[in-house]
């Protein structure tokens, strides 16, 4: 069977500077933070980040002077207030965007995975962002009852990072809970890569077939990284380190070179030791544990 | 009657709008949002439908920071991924309700999520509309919520539209294919709704304490004001236990309407409450 693994430092090889890289999650869950760490130690230059639902995976690309362009259809740190490096590099002009309808993102990677030019859908009328990209989006009557639709064209990302829960060496990998549009990025992209907290054999894999999203013909690389996601969730492996989303924060108002300079001063192996904690990876697959579904017998 | 604070007013006055029919779409963790899904859920509409994250079919869950995504996939009976969600809620006209906030919003139900300033160089760049921009059209009723009720957020005409109800009143809803349904406004202030073409949006109900003329003075936009408008429907004890108790128990929702000195300090306080909930969880 073939064997695609490789370790997280030879991520170099598999990104160039300038490509368009697609970047798996959304919300807070399952971005591909390890991947997005060591592409800040390789110094990655002038990439177009694409994102459906970004957080601190691109704002901390935009710290780095990793990304000349962000495409994306919001990009936050929720609780934790916007995002800061997006704002500034934005406002201040350093940074080109394509801000698109979360729709139009989506149903532009489909097209993509498709093979097809563009779809069409009931799009987002009366929005001002679609005129701002007439490369992107169209109208288009259709030809067989000649309602107005939305054209939304094909996206297509050269390398697509996305963050599972496991894969086996084939590429085969599964996913329990928030996939986001991982698998749209995948199917849509030239080149894929998963990273995922646990490299397994195809037993495994093939014990739990039903949670496989993304089947190893996809897939160009595979890459263990444990707490991968972190400081964001992978559940259900871990909960959200709010606290370090806090520290990351913290760091931009003191102008976040210390953040930087640790992170490019060591291995992600040091990264879990110095920044996710031993003593405190128990805690964070505890939040999994902790979270409560509540019955109508709790009233 | 209980004493309550605005915020937990506002909750349920939005989980009034949530009923059976159709898909409640959650989106990624908003407490005020999800606290009124959840409440509605516990309370008179048991059966309403939940989509939070990738989980669908939710049951109602406990509110936190660090572990909100976590419990909707636990108590769910489906898990899927955005495009599966947008094809099959959104597109296909089974979206039922959705609560939505946005930094500026105006008298034709237009949101703007993208920028304060010049599109392409903005003062503000804000974070986006997500899936706004076409979704918030889609659903039979579009509930808006603001926590600080002014003319700068409610707005004569946003300045960008990042996404719009686009069709207001029932019968130009569904000639456009649209399900029928209004646009309903909950603020700290009151409660404004709108459901025609050609009639703005008008007071449906104020806050204790608040009159008509404040309301009016602190909405950018044209309001009709009835003669008599009714105070907003107090929350009840059974609703205040089960959101204090049950649903909300760390103060996610209050923790939007912190005075900005206090935010971080509170803002600790319920992490440190999570934190020990989890080490608890593990035995520690």
């Amino acid at each position: 069977m073939a064997n695609k693994v490789v370790e997280l430092e030879e991520l170099g090889t598999l990104v160039a500077d300038g490509d368009r890289v697609a970047l798996g999650g959304g919300w807070f869950a399952n971005h591909p933070m390890a991947a997005v760490r060591q592409l800040v130690r390789d110094q990655r230059r002038d990439l177009e980040a694409i994102t459906i639902v970004g957080s601190v995976d691109i704002d901390l690309l935009l710290a780095a002077d990793s990304l000349r362009h962000v495409t994306f259809s919001m990009v936050t740190l929720e609780a934790f207030g916007l995002a800061p490096h997006f704002r500034q590099k934005i406002e201040a002009g350093e940074v080109s965007f394509t801000e698109m309808t979360g729709l139009g993102l989506l149903i532009g990677l489909e097209a993509q995975g498709r093979g097809v030019p563009f779809l069409p859908y009931r799009g987002p009328f009366g929005s001002d962002l679609p005129g701002h990209y007439p490369d992107q989006y169209a109208e288009v009557d259709c030809p067989f009852t000649g309602e107005r639709l939305t054209a939304t064209r094909a996206i297509q990302p050269d390398v697509a990072i996305v963050h599972a829960l496991r894969a086996d060496p084939e590429g085969n990998a599964q996913w329990d809970g928030t996939s986001a549009a991982d698998v749209e990025m995948a199917k849509a992209a030239e080149r894929v890569i998963i990273t995922c907290e646990e490299v397994v054999d195809r037993d495994t894999i093939v014990a739990n077939a039903h949670m496989t999203k993304v089947p190893g013909y996809y897939v160009d690389a595979v890459i263990e990284a444990p707490f991968g996601a972190h400081p964001c969730t992978h559940v259900p492996a871990y909960g959200l380190d709010a606290w370090r989303i806090k520290d990351y924060v913290a760091a931009t108002a003191e102008g976040f070179d210390g953040y930087l300079d640790a992170i490019r001063g060591e291995t992600e192996a040091d990264y879990r030791k110095r920044v996710v904690g031993e003593d405190r990876m128990p805690v964070l697959r505890g939040l999994v544990d902790q979270a409560r579904v509540l019955t109508p017998t709790d009233g | 009657m209980s004493d309550y604070e605005v915020h937990e007013l506002m909750v349920c006055r939005v989980a009034r709008e949530v009923d059976e029919s159709g898909v409640v779409v959650m989106g990624s963790f908003t407490p005020l949002a999800y606290a009124a899904y959840m409440l509605a859920k516990l309370t008179h509409a048991p059966d309403a439908y939940l989509a939070g994250f990738d989980a669908v079919g939710m049951a109602p869950v406990q509110l936190s920071f660090t572990g909100v995504e976590a419990a909707a996939y636990k108590g769910a009976a489906c898990r899927w991924g955005m495009l599966t969600e947008i094809n099959s809620i959104h597109l296909s006209n089974n979206g039922g309700v959705e609560a939505v906030s946005s930094a500026q919003f105006d008298g034709d139900a237009a949101i703007n999520l993208s920028t304060i300033g010049p599109f392409e160089e903005p003062k503000v760049r804000l974070p986006g509309g997500a899936g706004a921009a076409e979704v918030i059209k889609m659903y039979r009723k579009m509930v808006a919520y603001f926590g600080s009720h002014n003319p700068r957020t409610l707005v004569e005409k946003v300045p960008f539209v990042t996404g719009t109800r686009w069709k207001i009143g029932d019968e130009s809803r569904e000639a456009a294919g649209l399900l029928p349904g209004p646009v309903v406004v909950v603020t700290n202030l009151a409660v404004l709704i709108r459901d025609e073409d050609e009639r703005p949006f008008r007071i449906e109900s104020l806050h204790p304490g608040v009159t008509a003329e404040t309301v009016v003075e602190q909405t950018g936009f044209e309001l009709e004001v009835p003669d008599d408008i009714p105070e907003t429907t107090a929350p009840t004890d059974d609703e205040l236990r089960l959101l204090r108790e049950q649903i909300d128990p760390h103060g996610t929702v209050a923790f939007d309407f912190m005075p900005g000195k206090e935010r971080m300090a509170y803002l600790d306080r319920i992490l440190d409450a999570e934190w020990s909930a989890a080490e608890r969880a593990i035995g520690r």
